[in-house]
């Protein structure tokens, strides 16, 4: 191996127990905040994957929208309810075994399939295909926004229809229609909830 | 303005509109009932459903004219027959079903204006998951139906049965479709980048990469499975189904089932031709098991939409036979002629449901008992949207099912006949147990039924009768298609005969 790709397997090498560690620990935190700050994590790690593969649009838009938005409203959701803090492991019964062992067995497939086309692909006919395919000189945002507009015509205005029914679809069970209520407060509520609900999708469009 | 004049005419030359004019015209409707609403600040909601039955009646009438011919749309889309059924199919249960919820305007209330949004945007949804042959289509679409009837389905926000009913929903259909997400990220990598369906076959190299289209087709499997509730993951339906509203029951029972079934076809035949006799097993025993299983269950049910939920069940293990039984000279004339008749079966029940237990509120099978006496009309029209889809002879579910069977037994799926027919009997006892109920004259009246009179009179005073009829058309239109379909059955399978693909 020459040095780049030396400093790729580092800059991976490095990334990688991160989003290991920071999943770990949105799962066993007991504490919930911890548990959504090192979701943040997963995600800031995860962006930095996407920048070390070349991919510069999908790892801002990744910051943008999952660590920015998305995490953000998560934390806030998790620190405006008032939580008790939950009691300790019950005890593992037969359930947690089958789930594990199901789940390793899956992992150990996807590790062994993963392997055998690593060795597929790593002969040298396939990196001088890859080489060829030049791609690190092309304008990323300019041929996204050209395939969107172009060949995912349909799918691209379905989402922002989508967006659409979604945005309706939260605030309807959480709006209040109690007549008795202080009609600038109800505004001021739905308001609040729509600014937030408004914002976040418009970074993920 | 030099550059969006190039790209327009550009665009104008490469998309042909007029192949997706239908939806167009849905979203046309669907942005007018958001406006309509704004405008006139939560007033006139009978207003947006005329709105609605209009958009669909115009869409409808577009879709006939393009059913005579073929167009393909670049790469999004192809309007062969088959998509062209299924977009019509998704039509007609639109517009049904909206005919049905027209008297909940009046009866309830919560604010109406968003409940023929979600409507619309679900057909919407299932008419363009119909026609996608392109991956991110497929997956967008699929998201539109399944987010749209999840917040129908927790549409009476104030009932703790359609919050849970809505949760179940939402968390269970975003853990299939991510499943389905993984099956397609697999074909996606190992076709070099392609998302159209028929490049990936071209691209990907089936003899190498068997083990990888094994798994690929087997999450896909699970999560297109999940939306029809197959086997092992239709848990979800009965919970669903009796949480939800009635009508939102009616319109997603069919629609969204409708939409699985059309994806479900074209993704495994289009894609999984050389593993044919792989997953041709596996559907068989999903559709052996979900029959045997739904038709078991629903025999001990005691609220009626659970157990509709459970024969919607076995009816889609019906319709499976269908799909394995398409060849050459038939297409798959079977499947869609019986889910044609199912759309009609299914909701001309619902639709007899519904303003049962809106004058009775109870969904008890046992508060059946009598309704002859007290309303004729609702009691034949059930008795016969029963028996159709029981499948007694001169009502069309009887033809349907017999060309199901007999399709089926030439293609030489043999157990899965014979299952379907012992099956069926067992279907038709639970459905006769109900008309036994309803037709027979019981000396002491159950008691919600003795205040049905007066409710009667009470809810009538309330609904103008303009809204009453409305139901009643969708009833009697429902009633009759399911009694005479049967009669034309030949035309009906001359349509469906050349979709084989």
């Amino acid at each position: 191996m020459n040095l780049s790709e030396l400093i790729h397997e580092f800059i991976l090498a490095l990334i990688e127990p991160g989003i290991l560690v920071g999943s770990i620990g949105t799962v066993s935190f007991i504490n919930t905040a911890n548990s959504a700050f090192s979701l943040g994590l997963v995600f800031t790690c995860i962006s930095l994957l996407y920048f070390a593969l070349n991919a510069d649009f999908i790892a801002a838009a990744q910051l943008l929208v999952y660590v920015g938005a998305i995490n953000v409203l998560i934390v806030f959701a998790v620190m405006i309810t008032d939580q008790s803090v939950s009691s300790d492991s019950e005890k593992r019964g037969i359930g947690y075994f089958t789930a594990l062992g199901a789940c390793s067995i899956l992992f150990l497939t996807i590790v062994c399939i993963f392997h055998k086309i690593n060795d597929f692909y790593s002969s040298s006919i396939h990196q001088s295909e890859y080489l060829k395919l030049n791609l690190f000189e092309q304008n990323d945002v300019q041929n996204i926004g050209y395939q969107l507009l172009n060949k995912f015509l349909v799918p691209f205005e379905l989402a922002s229809l989508l967006l659409l029914v979604a945005l309706v679809g939260a605030i309807n069970p959480a709006r209040d229609e109690d007549e008795g209520k202080d009609i600038a407060e109800n505004k001021k509520n739905r308001l609040f909830l729509q600014l937030h609900l408004v914002i976040s999708p418009h970074f993920s469009k | 303005m030099n550059d969006i004049n190039s790209f327009l005419s550009r665009l104008n030359s490469t998309i042909n509109f007029s192949t997706i004019l239908p939806e167009i015209i849905l979203i046309v409707g669907l942005i007018t009932i958001v406006i309509t609403d704004l405008v006139n600040k939560g007033k006139n909601a009978i207003f947006l459903y005329k709105i609605f039955l209009i958009s669909t009646l115009v869409s409808m009438g577009i879709l006939f004219y393009q059913l005579i011919s073929v167009i393909a749309f670049e790469d999004l889309y192809t309007n062969n027959i088959f998509n062209n059924l299924f977009r019509f199919f998704i039509l007609i249960c639109s517009f049904i079903s909206v005919l049905l919820s027209v008297d909940y305007v009046l009866c309830s209330k919560i604010s109406l204006a968003e409940f023929p949004l979600f409507k619309i945007s679900a057909g919407l949804g299932g008419m363009i998951l119909s026609c996608a042959t392109n991956l991110i289509t497929i997956y967008v679409s699929l998201e539109f139906l399944a987010l749209s009837s999840c917040f129908l389905s927790g549409y009476t926000k104030r009932d703790i049965r359609s919050n849970e009913a809505s949760m179940k929903f939402l968390l269970m259909s975003g853990a299939s479709s991510s499943s389905l997400l993984y099956g397609f990220s697999l074909l996606y990598g190992f076709s070099d980048g392609q998302v159209q369906l028929d490049n990936i076959i071209d691209k990907i190299s089936f003899s190498q990469y068997l083990p990888i289209i094994c798994i690929s087709a087997a999450f896909i499997l699970a999560g297109t499975a999940f939306k029809l509730s197959l086997f092992p993951f239709h848990q979800w339906t009965p919970d669903v189904y009796e949480g939800s509203p009635t009508r939102v029951v009616a319109f997603f029972s069919v629609t969204s089932k409708v939409a699985a079934l059309s994806l479900f076809t074209r993704l495994f035949r289009l894609i999984f031709p050389y593993l044919s006799n792989e997953w041709h097993i596996v559907v068989e025993l999903l559709a052996i098991s979900s029959m045997i299983l739904g038709n078991l269950i629903a025999v001990t049910q005691r609220s009626f939409k659970r157990m509709l939920a459970y024969s919607s069940i076995s009816q889609i293990g019906y319709v499976m036979i269908g799909i394995l039984a398409a060849d050459l000279e038939n297409g798959y004339a079977s499947m869609l002629t019986y889910t044609f008749i199912y759309i009609f079966m299914n909701l001309g029940t619902f639709a007899r449901i519904t303003p049962f237990s809106l004058r009775t509120g109870t969904n008890n099978i046992r508060d059946y008992a009598g309704l002859y006496m007290k309303d004729p009309v609702l009691t034949f029209s059930l008795v016969l949207c029963l028996l159709s889809l029981g499948g007694i002879p001169p009502l069309s579910g009887f033809f349907g099912k017999h060309y199901l069977f007999w399709h089926g037994w030439k293609a030489g799926l043999y157990i899965s006949v014979t299952v379907a027919l012992v099956t069926s009997v067992i279907s038709i006892y639970y459905y006769l147990k109900i008309i036994k109920l309803m037709l027979t004259k019981t000396t002491n009246l159950v008691d919600t039924l003795k205040t049905y009179e007066k409710q009667k009179s009470l809810v009538s005073s309330v609904i103008s009768t303009k809204l009453k009829s409305s139901v009643e058309m969708a009833m009697i239109l429902c009633a009759l298609a399911s009694t005479l379909s049967g009669l034309f059955m030949d035309p009906i399978i001359k349509i469906t005969r050349n979709t084989f693909f």
